[in-house]
């Protein structure tokens, strides 16, 4: 399965992204790492020229919030990604923040999962967990 | 316009007379003189350039005389990609560096919105997705190349989609795509595609064929011959990377800038990449720069910051070309920062040299470009970072570069 992921704005957190990386190729998934400092439309556009099934996306330095409420309005102009699951995780909030507010509100800005402070491979437990109940491939 | 100094010396054996013939006039340099003069569009280039300079040139034997060309405007691309970040970026940036001209970019799921272009395309790119994944094109692809007026098209996407549209686009050529399997960019099929393209159209053009009448050496692009002196410059002047060049002319603008600018995902192997902006000239292009200019929100403070008004649109004088030409660096500098999101963003802030070369050295001064250059730092970036101000007042790049590539050949 492909996976678009990367650190979105203008973030440079990369060290998760390369533990990203690792695990998602250890998990079997075929990884398109887009890296640190990368625009919400780069990743869309990365999905669509790969026709990637999953995004990945990660924030580290807190501004997760201001991208996030441009991702409906974004992906609605595009034409192929209906079927794209979306994913978000990192810190997502400046500050600590507490899942319980956190997780409705990314769910509302358009993200199938939410991992506000989760260690990665419990992520990515989520992930396969998520594929296998909603996508019949 | 003209600066030149006649010398007497006859037949200079092994040195190059180097001829570039731009859209709003030409220069002339011998291995001591450099000539500029505006084209007369009443007569054949051949004819005016005789005119002009036809002593100088009787001078030198056909073989050591080097000709290059921005006149015929380098050739239009129209492209086809499915986003903006990767299959249209890539096509573009080849495009580009290769001295083709980009007409209109297109995204292809919203192809049907796109109006017919009327002119004639010398070349639509077709572009999009990764090997592995396929099925992205349809026939709504075929039918608008259906409806369009071009003299060649080349496919550079998905390994997938080439078969069926081979068999729907007329005279399709199949070139292997520019995207690799990781998503990066591959430059080199495409490249010498259309570097050939621009080789057989410059040979093709009439008023430029009988330019062979006094040369034996093939006649290349410009900006080409421009990307040759880039690596040199730093041993020529005194500029320190990463730099900017502005070749700000009659008809186009042209960019080339060190690779260390880009926080890019084009990984490429040249220190040097080149943009052009097709609508930003002074002469020919003037009318679209004072459009670009009416829709840029710091315009009208940079003209007041210059001490002129609007009205100065209107005027034609050498104050006006000279208001055009500093409104022409600005709007450039904006394209290539996050305020414009146009194809490529420079870090500007970790720029060290802004070269200048092409007409405008001629008409501004130092302190001219300076204050506008500092101004757009002000406002735009907010920074009073400083990058340091190179003129090329006598054309030395463009000398060093057609030198340089005479003597690779
Ligand atoms: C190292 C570091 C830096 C380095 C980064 C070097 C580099 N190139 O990577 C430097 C010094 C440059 C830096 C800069 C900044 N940093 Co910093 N940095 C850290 C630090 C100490 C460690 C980050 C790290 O690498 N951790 C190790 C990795 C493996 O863990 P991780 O990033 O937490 O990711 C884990 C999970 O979140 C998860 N995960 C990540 N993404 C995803 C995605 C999904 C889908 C899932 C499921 C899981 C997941 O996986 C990882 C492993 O479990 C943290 C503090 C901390 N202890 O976490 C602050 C921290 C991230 N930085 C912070 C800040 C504020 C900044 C700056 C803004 C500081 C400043 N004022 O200049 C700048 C921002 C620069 C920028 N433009 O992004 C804040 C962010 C606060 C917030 N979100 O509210 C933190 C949390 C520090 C703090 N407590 O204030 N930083």
């Amino acid at each position: 399965m492909k996976v678009v992921t990367g650190v979105i704005g203008n973030d440079i957190h990369v060290v998760a992204n390369r533990l990203m990386d690792l695990s998602l190729n250890a998990r079997g998934y075929e990884v398109f790492n887009l890296g640190v400092n990368t625009y919400l439309e780069e990743f869309f556009d990365a999905a669509v020229e790969t026709g990637a099934e999953i995004l990945l996306i990660s924030s580290l330095n807190g501004e997760a919030e201001g991208w996030g409420r441009e991702v409906k309005l974004l992906k609605a102009k595009y034409k192929s990604l209906d079927n794209l699951t979306m994913m978000i995780g990192g810190n997502l909030t400046v500050g600590s923040g507490n899942a319980e507010d956190i997780v409705p509100r990314f769910k509302n800005y358009g993200f199938d999962l939410v991992c506000h402070q989760v260690d990665l491979n419990t992520g990515l437990d989520m992930l396969e967990e998520y594929m296998r109940e909603n996508k019949h491939s | 316009m003209s600066s030149t100094s006649e010398t007497n010396t006859k037949s200079q054996n092994n040195e190059n007379l180097l001829i570039d013939i731009g859209s709003t006039y030409f220069k002339v340099s011998t291995p001591d003189s450099i000539e500029q003069h505006f084209r007369d569009f009443n007569k054949l280039i051949l004819d005016d350039l005789m005119h002009k300079c036809g002593n100088t040139i009787e001078r030198f034997d056909a073989k050591d005389i080097r000709i290059c060309s921005s006149a015929n405007g380098g050739l239009s691309a129209l492209i086809i990609g499915l986003t903006q970040s990767y299959s249209l970026k890539y096509a573009t940036n080849i495009a580009y560096n290769s001295g083709i001209n980009i007409i209109d970019s297109i995204v292809f799921q919203n192809i049907e919105d796109y109006s017919i272009p009327s002119d004639l395309i010398d070349v639509v790119i077709v572009v999009g997705a990764i090997d592995s994944h396929g099925n992205v094109f349809d026939n709504r692809l075929s039918d608008y190349i259906a409806k369009l007026n071009y003299s060649n098209v080349v496919y550079v996407g998905n390994a997938k989609d080439a078969s069926i549209l081979e068999s729907s686009v007329n005279r399709l050529v199949v070139l292997p795509n520019i995207i690799d399997n990781r998503l990066h960019i591959v430059e080199a099929p495409l490249k010498e595609y259309l570097t050939n393209l621009y080789q057989q159209d410059i040979e093709g053009k009439e008023d430029i064929k009988h330019l062979y009448d006094i040369t034996g050496n093939q006649i290349f692009s410009t900006p080409f011959v421009v990307n040759k002196a880039l690596p040199l410059l730093q041993t020529s002047f005194s500029i320190t990377d990463p730099f900017i060049l502005l070749d700000i002319g009659g008809a186009t603008t042209d960019v080339h800038y060190s690779k260390d600018l880009v926080t890019d995902n084009i990984v490429t192997e040249h220190g040097h990449d080149r943009i052009v902006f097709k609508k930003l000239g002074v002469f020919k292009s003037r009318q679209s720069l004072i459009f670009t200019a009416e829709k840029n929100e710091y315009a009208y403070e940079l003209l007041m910051h210059l001490k002129v008004t609007e009205k100065i649109y209107e005027e034609q004088s050498e104050r006006a070309t000279k208001i055009l030409m500093q409104l022409a660096i600005f709007l450039v500098l904006c394209e290539m920062s996050h305020y414009r999101n146009s194809n490529v963003t420079l870090k500007l802030l970790s720029m060290n040299s802004i070269v200048f070369t092409g007409g405008i050295t001629k008409v501004l001064k130092k302190e001219d470009i300076q204050t506008v250059v500092t101004f757009f730092y002000r406002k735009l970036l907010n920074s009073d970072h400083k990058p340091a101000t190179v003129i090329d007042i006598n054309y030395d790049i463009w000398t060093l570069g057609a030198r340089q590539h005479a003597t690779c050949q």
